[in-house]
C-alpha cells in the first residue's frame, strides 16, 4: 500500500494518512470482487452433470449403437441433427465403433421397437442381439434453437445422453450438457450468439469429454 | 403306359429347355465391371444430349437452357445426335429418368443410335429474381457395355458475385448469366475433348471449408485409387432433391480430384430400384452388402443432408450442412465419416468481400475438402 501513498503524494503534493490508504485499498478490492461476480453472472449458460458406473470396464465396449434422440424442442429434426453430430464425434474419437444409423434403423424395425428414442430394457436386449453391439446410447434434446431476452437472441442447446450396457442391461453412463445462451457480449453488441452448429458441437464435446474421463 | 425310351426323351427335352432358359437369364446377373474400353479424350464423339433434369425445385426455362447448351456444345465440335432419333429412342425404351444412365440403356444407346456418349445435365438452381442465380452440373457418360463418366463439371453463379467498381460488373439479366455459366461448362468440355486437363487447381480457403469433424479408419490404404459408388444422401433439409444434389457434388469432386474411380450414379440408382432398397435413415450394412454383390465398388458413400439453402434476391445467405460416411467392401465397416457445415458469410467482415452466394459453390468446396480427408 506504500505505492498508493507515494502516488497520492506525487499527484497532489501532500501526504495521505495510512488509514485513508487502507480504506482506498479495500474499496478497490471490493469493486474488483463485485466486477468478477457480475461478469460470472453474465456468462453464457454452460452446465454439465454426469454419472459413471464405477464397476464398469468401459474399455470392453467396442461397438455402440446410437439410437434416435428424443426431441423435446420446438425445432423439427433437432434430435436427428444432434444424434448425427454425436455419433460422428464418437466415431471420430477412434475409441469405439459406431454402427451406422441405417443399420440401427434396420435393427429397430426388426426388433419391433415401439418408441426407439425411449426403449425398454427388453427391447434393447432384443435389438442388441440383432445388431450385435456392446452398448446402446439413447439421448434427449430438451432445448435446441434460439432464446430471446429483450432485443437479444442467441442459440442454445440442452441435451442428455445415457449408455446402456447390453449384457447386464444397466445404465453405466449418463451425461448432460447445456451450451450457448445470451452472453454479456451479445447483450452489449447484439452479436446474435454462436451459430447453432457450433453450439451443438461444443455441447457434444463436453458430453464426450465426460465419457472418456 | 409310357415306355422307358419315351420317358427318357421327355426328360432330355426338359433338360435342354432348362439349359436354354438359364442361358437366357444370365445377362442381368453379371457383376458390373469398369474395365472395358471407353472413347479416349480427343476422339470426335457422337453425343446424345438427354433432356435436362430440374433439381432446383422451382420452375426453370429448361427448353431455353437446352437450346443454348446444344448451340454452345456444337461450337465445341461435338456431333449431336439428331433430336428425332433421340426422341424415338426415348419413346421406344420408355425412358423417364434423365438424371443418369443405367447399363442396359447405355448398351442400347450404343447399338441402336450409334452414340458414343450421353450428356446428362442437371439444373440445381435457377432464380431470375435480381440478381439472378444459376447452378448447373453436366457430365458426359460413355455408352456401350459398361458406362463410365468421361467428364463432369459444374458451375454456380450469381449476378452479384463480382460487383466491381460502382457495381459495373453486376449482371441483372438471367440470360446473360446463363450464357456465362454455359460458356464456362463449354470451355471445360472443350478442354476435355482436346485431351487437355479441364480441372483447375482449387484456390479455396482450406480452413474455411475443412470438415468440422472427420474420421478415417487405418484400414484404408494410402495412395490407392478406390472405386466408389455414391448413393443419394438422406434428405433432412427443406430443399427438395438436396440428397441428389449433394451426391452429384461428391461425384463431380471425385472426378475432378482424379483420386477415385466413380461408378455412374444412374447404375447405382437402377440397382437400388431393382433390389427395392429403401434407405430409411441412411444405408444399412445389409443394403451395402447387397450393393457390393452387384457392383464392382470398393466403397459405398452415403450420408445425410441437413441444410442446402439458396436464397433469391439479395437478402439471405447460402447454407450447407451435411454428414457423409463410407462403407468398405472387405471389412463391411464404416471406414470414413465426415461432418461439415458452412454459411456463405462465414469469415466475411467488410463489404461482402469473399461472400459465397450459391450453395453449389460452397458445397463443391466443402465436398472437395472432405474428400481430401478420405484420399489423404
Amino acid at each position: 500500500m506504500l505505492w498508493l501513498k507515494q502516488l497520492y503524494h506525487s499527484l497532489f503534493g501532500k501526504e495521505i494518512s495510512m488509514i485513508r490508504v487502507i480504506k482506498v485499498a479495500y474499496l478497490k478490492k471490493l469493486v474488483v470482487s463485485l466486477l468478477i461476480v457480475f461478469l460470472l453472472g453474465c456468462a453464457p449458460g454452460s452446465t454439465l452433470t454426469y454419472y459413471h458406473d464405477p464397476s464398469m470396464d468401459f474399455a470392453a465396449v467396442r461397438s455402440v449403437a446410437v439410437m434416435p434422440f428424443e426431441n423435446l424442442s420446438r425445432e423439427q429434426n433437432a434430435g436427428e441433427r444432434v444424434r448425427d453430430v454425436f455419433a460422428n464425434s464418437l466415431l471420430s474419437t477412434g475409441a469405439v465403433y459406431v454402427i451406422p444409423s441405417g443399420e440401427v434403423s434396420r435393427g429397430i424395425a426388426r426388433a419391433g421397437m415401439v418408441n426407439p428414442a425411449v426403449p425398454s430394457m427388453e427391447e434393447i436386449g432384443k435389438f442388441a442381439g440383432i445388431i450385435r453391439v456392446d452398448a446402446v446410447i439413447t439421448g434427449t434434446v430438451t432445448e435446441y434453437g434460439q432464446v430471446r431476452s429483450g432485443n437479444t437472441t442467441a442459440n442454445v442447446i440442452s441435451m442428455n445422453v445415457q449408455m446402456i450396457e447390453v449384457q447386464a442391461l444397466r445404465t453405466v453412463w449418463t451425461a448432460s450438457a447445456t451450451k450457448g445462451g445470451i452472453s454479456i457480449w451479445d447483450r452489449l453488441f447484439g452479436a446474435g450468439g454462436e451459430p447453432m452448429n457450433d453450439v451443438t458441437m461444443a455441447a457434444v464435446n463436453d458430453v464426450l469429454n465426460k465419457l472418456f474421463m | 403306359m409310357f415306355s422307358i425310351n419315351f420317358s427318357c426323351k421327355i426328360v432330355i427335352c426338359l433338360l435342354i429347355l432348362l439349359v436354354c432358359l438359364s442361358g437366357c437369364s444370365a445377362t442381368n446377373n453379371q457383376t458390373i465391371s469398369l474395365t472395358d474400353e471407353h472413347p479416349p479424350p480427343g476422339k470426335k464423339l457422337l453425343v446424345a444430349v438427354l433432356p435436362l433434369t430440374n433439381l432446383s425445385s422451382t420452375p426453370a426455362p429448361l427448353d431455353e437452357i437446352s437450346q443454348l447448351l446444344l448451340g454452345i456444345f456444337k461450337q465445341q465440335g461435338l456431333d449431336i445426335l439428331p433430336a428425332q432419333t433421340l426422341e424415338s429412342f426415348i419413346e421406344k425404351h420408355r425412358i423417364r429418368y434423365a438424371g443418369g444412365i443405367d447399363e442396359t440403356t447405355a448398351r442400347d444407346f450404343r447399338y441402336e443410335t450409334g452414340a458414343d456418349a450421353v450428356l446428362i445435365t442437371s439444373v440445381e438452381l435457377y432464380s431470375d429474381v435480381p440478381p439472378p442465380k444459376i447452378a448447373l452440373t453436366c457430365r458426359l457418360v460413355s455408352t456401350g457395355n459398361n458406362p463410365k463418366i468421361l467428364w463432369m463439371d459444374g458451375v454456380g453463379l450469381a449476378g452479384d458475385d463480382s460487383l466491381g467498381i460502382l457495381e459495373l460488373s453486376l449482371i441483372e439479366d438471367p440470360r446473360e448469366l446463363l450464357e456465362k455459366a454455359l460458356s464456362q461448362l463449354s470451355t471445360s468440355l472443350g478442354n476435355y475433348l482436346a485431351g487437355k486437363s479441364y480441372w483447375t487447381d482449387s484456390q479455396r480457403d482450406i480452413v474455411k471449408f475443412w470438415p468440422k469433424r472427420f474420421y478415417r479408419s487405418p484400414i484404408l490404404e494410402r495412395e490407392w485409387k478406390y472405386t466408389v459408388a455414391v448413393v443419394p444422401f438422406f434428405n433432412l433439409s427443406e430443399r427438395r432433391y438436396a440428397g441428389e444434389i449433394i451426391a452429384l457434388n461428391f461425384v463431380e469432386q471425385m472426378m475432378i480430384q482424379r483420386k477415385f474411380s466413380v461408378i455412374e450414379p444412374g447404375i447405382v440408382r437402377q440397382l437400388l430400384l431393382e433390389m427395392r432398397i429403401i434407405m430409411d435413415d441412411g444405408i444399412s450394412l445389409a443394403d451395402a452388402h447387397a450393393l457390393f454383390s452387384k457392383l464392382n465398388a470398393d466403397l459405398i458413400l452415403a450420408g445425410k443432408i441437413f441444410d442446402y439453402q439458396d436464397y433469391p434476391g439479395t437478402s439471405g445467405k447460402a447454407k450447407v450442412d451435411f454428414s457423409a460416411l463410407a462403407i468398405e467392401r472387405r471389412s463391411r465397416e464404416v471406414v470414413w465419416v465426415c461432418q461439415s457445415h458452412n454459411e456463405g458469410d462465414y469469415g466475411v467482415f467488410f463489404f461482402d468481400w469473399g461472400q459465397i452466394n450459391t450453395a453449389h459453390v460452397m458445397a463443391s468446396e466443402m465436398v472437395a475438402s472432405a474428400l481430401e480427408t478420405l484420399a489423404e
